[in-house]
């Protein structure tokens, strides 16, 4: 007897969805759908819109022009474009990796078993939550070259510090280190991810007479590398798009026409140009496709990130 | 059951009522509310107490918003529900706002009020005519004189009641007034050309140009005046050295402070505006300041560019998406009125920019504040020369004048650059 042609049928395949799954699907759409019209109105939309406006010239009133790739090309010949991205790829390829490091350094020391442990941490969190303007100011304030305390210390061993601010040579080093003031953030998630580096792999290579900079090199600096690497990307991203501190540093430091960027054009960065551009000269379609091409560059350095990462990212999972 | 359906059906609510609130027509702006957008205004209320005399006169609400920012203006003008009124504090946006039509012309508006423009001082008004056309109206103005310090002349063996009388006179006053100490380092410096803020249309007019020929059809960056000029400021810096007076400058406090650098004695002449002889600057942060102020000196060789200003400062204007710009233009003219613009210039310390305003008895109370008027009504009070590209003229001058006096470089080159690349540019507008 043949068993499986009698009981055994292949099931009938219903097109669609059920009723059920459908109304399912609805009711989370609609749930999301704050999220999704908010992403569709705020975002998708203006992106799309200013990647229509790089290619026109572009009146506040009035209907824009459509004038090609022109935009671009003036950009190409813009000795001020090129300015302001070395100045924003300066702070990139210094500032970040030293945020890195001494993030990295200062969660590895907060998380040594030590008396006070929290508030030092909460000591070296504290400054990321001071509002960039006021930091800004103080900072300003600390680098006087006449009467602020860094000079002045820096006086006290026969060291005549620069003028940090007015100085083209030491305005983006300022920025750095006001910048460094403020990586609570980093060290946080350094500390989270210091936090899941096993104690047995640790352990077992204290018992096979690893020193503790060994143990370090091999052990914690290869478990923490996916938290580099997200921490190396959003510092990337962030750092080009970097804008509120030298804006409130160039109006603060300098009030004539040249505030932004002073001095000499040394904290001209990329977003500070690009609103110049939009909001003082009133060139939106100029800095629509300034934008663009910051994504683009953005862009590539993640991706270039990214692909290199399964060079030196460990991923114990 | 029954709160299951509630809860299912509670997003479809949500996203109607979003829908809803996104579809409805914003409501039309009430006509009998007049909003006005100030970008300044250390004192709102007292604006607001101001424009409340025209709201109860007329049967109207003025709604006063001050300080905006300079990025609500451009939002506001280019959105659906821009002010009534906008009044910023200088002109440097209106060639390009009226180019964009975001602004409107007002001659025929203000005509129909019964405004008289030849009533208003010429060169504060000739900030807001954009190609043959009023834009905006000096809603009071500024201009700039030079100040010295009595004390610091005499400590030097200086007259305290001689300003210099010429550019080239200023020039060794300042030498003998900076005081160098043994390390190299200054303490006190006689002058400082851009010194709070640039000064280069006031030195370019005094050296007989301007950065524009007058129709403002086309850039003169490379002219003679504009690099003497330059160059004039530049010695400040090469003779006692660059670092040492951007060291001194850095050093100072902030501009409304008693460690302000002329306030602090460590600035011995300045070129400052009208409101630093106000209640609310020197006498508020050193009332014990010895000072005197005078029309900047001219040049030797050029006796007839003596009392030579650049007037500029507030302007009032209307926005084209002002659903009410006749009521707009009549509270314009009403702000005009002599009365109400001496009341609000004495408040701010302002120059009053109307003829009848200026005959104010409040106005001539004080001998230094005479200076700036009689500077104002002086046949050589000049304004600047305005287009669709002044922000990038300004940026670039100032980025010019920067690398020539805080880096020593040589404006011609520099100025030859920028003519090239701006020159198209302007051209452009004007097609």
């Amino acid at each position: 007897m043949d068993i499986t042609s009698t009981s055994i049928q292949p099931s009938v395949k219903r097109k669609g969805w059920s009723v059920v799954r459908r109304r399912r699907l609805v009711t989370g759409l609609l749930f999301i759908s704050p999220w999704i019209i908010g992403f569709l109105i705020f975002t998708l939309y203006p992106m799309v819109a200013s990647l229509y406006y790089s290619f026109t010239e572009f009146h506040v009133r009035k209907a824009p022009e459509l004038i090609g790739f022109a935009n671009y090309a003036e950009l190409f010949s813009d000795k001020l474009f090129w300015t302001s991205l070395a100045n924003t790829l300066y702070l990139v390829v210094i500032g970040v990796p030293l945020t890195l490091f001494l993030s990295f350094l200062c969660a590895v020391l907060l998380n040594l078993k030590v008396r006070g442990q929290s508030i030092y941490r909460v000591i070296f969190f504290m400054p990321s939550i001071v509002p960039t303007v006021a930091s800004s100011l103080l900072w300003i304030w600390i680098l006087n070259p006449s009467s602020g305390i860094v000079n002045t210390l820096l006086g006290q061993i026969g060291i005549m510090g620069p003028n940090w601010f007015r100085d083209p040579n030491w305005a983006k080093p300022a920025l750095i280190m006001m910048g460094l003031w403020g990586m609570g953030g980093t060290i946080v998630i350094y500390l989270s991810g210091l936090q899941d580096v096993p104690t047995s792999l640790l352990e077992a290579a204290e018992i096979d007479g690893a020193t503790w900079l060994q143990r370090l090199w091999h052990i914690t600096i290869p478990m923490v590398s996916p938290i580099t690497l997200f921490n190396l990307i959003i510092g990337v991203i962030s750092t080009f798009q970097y804008f509120a501190q030298a804006y409130v540093f160039g109006t603060a430091v300098d009030t004539a026409n040249t505030a932004l960027g002073a001095p000499l054009n040394s904290t001209l960065f990329y977003s500070i140009y690009l609103y110049q551009n939009g909001f003082v000269y009133l060139r939106m379609g100029y800095a629509s496709a300034m934008a663009w091409i910051l994504f683009i560059v953005i862009m590539i350095c993640t991706l270039l990130l990214l692909r290199t990462s399964n060079r030196w990212t460990y991923y114990a999972g | 059951m029954k709160l299951h359906k509630m809860f299912t059906h509670l997003p479809i609510w949500i996203v109607l009522s979003l829908l809803l609130v996104v579809a409805l027509p914003t409501a039309a702006q009430d006509a009998s509310t007049l909003v006005v957008w100030i970008t300044w205004g250390d004192n709102p209320a007292q604006l607001q107490e101001l424009f409340n005399r025209y709201g109860e006169a007329n049967g109207v609400t003025v709604q006063v918003n001050a300080p905006v920012t300079e990025d609500q203006v451009i939002a506001g003008l280019s959105g659906s529900e821009p002010p009534d009124i906008l009044v910023t504090g200088g002109p440097a946006n209106v060639g390009s706002w009226a180019r964009e039509e975001l602004i409107v012309p007002l001659n025929d508006l203000l005509a129909a009020t019964g405004l008289d423009t030849s009533e208003i001082f010429p060169a504060p008004l000739g900030q807001c005519d954009y190609d043959g056309t009023y834009y905006c109206l000096p809603w009071g103005t500024d201009t700039y004189a030079l100040f010295w310090n009595k004390d610091l002349f005499e400590d030097a063996g200086l007259d305290p009641d001689t300003p210099p009388q010429t550019m080239e006179e200023l020039v060794e006053f300042a030498d003998q007034l900076t005081i160098v100490e043994a390390d190299g380092t200054v303490s006190q410096v006689g002058f400082i050309p851009d010194f709070s803020w640039s000064h280069l249309n006031l030195y370019t007019r005094m050296f007989g140009g301007y950065w524009y020929n007058e129709d403002g059809t086309e850039l003169t960056l490379t002219s003679q005046p504009v690099v003497d000029a330059l160059l004039w400021e530049q010695q400040f810096y090469t003779k006692y050295g660059v670092d040492n007076v951007l060291r001194l400058t850095s050093a100072l406090g902030g501009y409304m402070s008693p460690d302000q650098g002329f306030y602090a004695g460590k600035i011995a002449m300045m070129v400052e505006g009208e409101w630093q002889t106000g209640p609310n600057f020197i006498q508020q942060f050193k009332p014990e300041l010895f000072y005197g102020v005078a029309p900047f000196p001219a040049p030797a060789d050029h006796p007839e560019r003596a009392n030579t200003s650049v007037l500029e400062g507030t302007v009032a204007m209307i926005p084209s998406g002002s659903p009410n710009q006749e009521a707009a233009a009549a509270l314009l003219t009403w702000m005009m009125s002599p009365e109400i613009l001496a009341d609000e210039m004495v408040a701010n310390f302002n120059l009053p920019t109307t003829m009848a305003s200026a005959e104010d008895p409040r106005f001539h109370e004080s001998e230094k504040f005479e200076v700036f008027l009689n500077l104002m009504n002086d046949p050589n009070a000049t304004t600047g020369i305005y287009t669709a590209i002044n922000g990038e003229v300004d940026t670039a001058l100032g980025q010019i004048e920067e690398q020539v006096l805080h880096a020593g470089a040589d404006p011609v080159p520099l100025l030859e650059e920028a003519q090239a690349q701006l020159q198209p540019r302007l051209e452009e507008t004007l097609q």
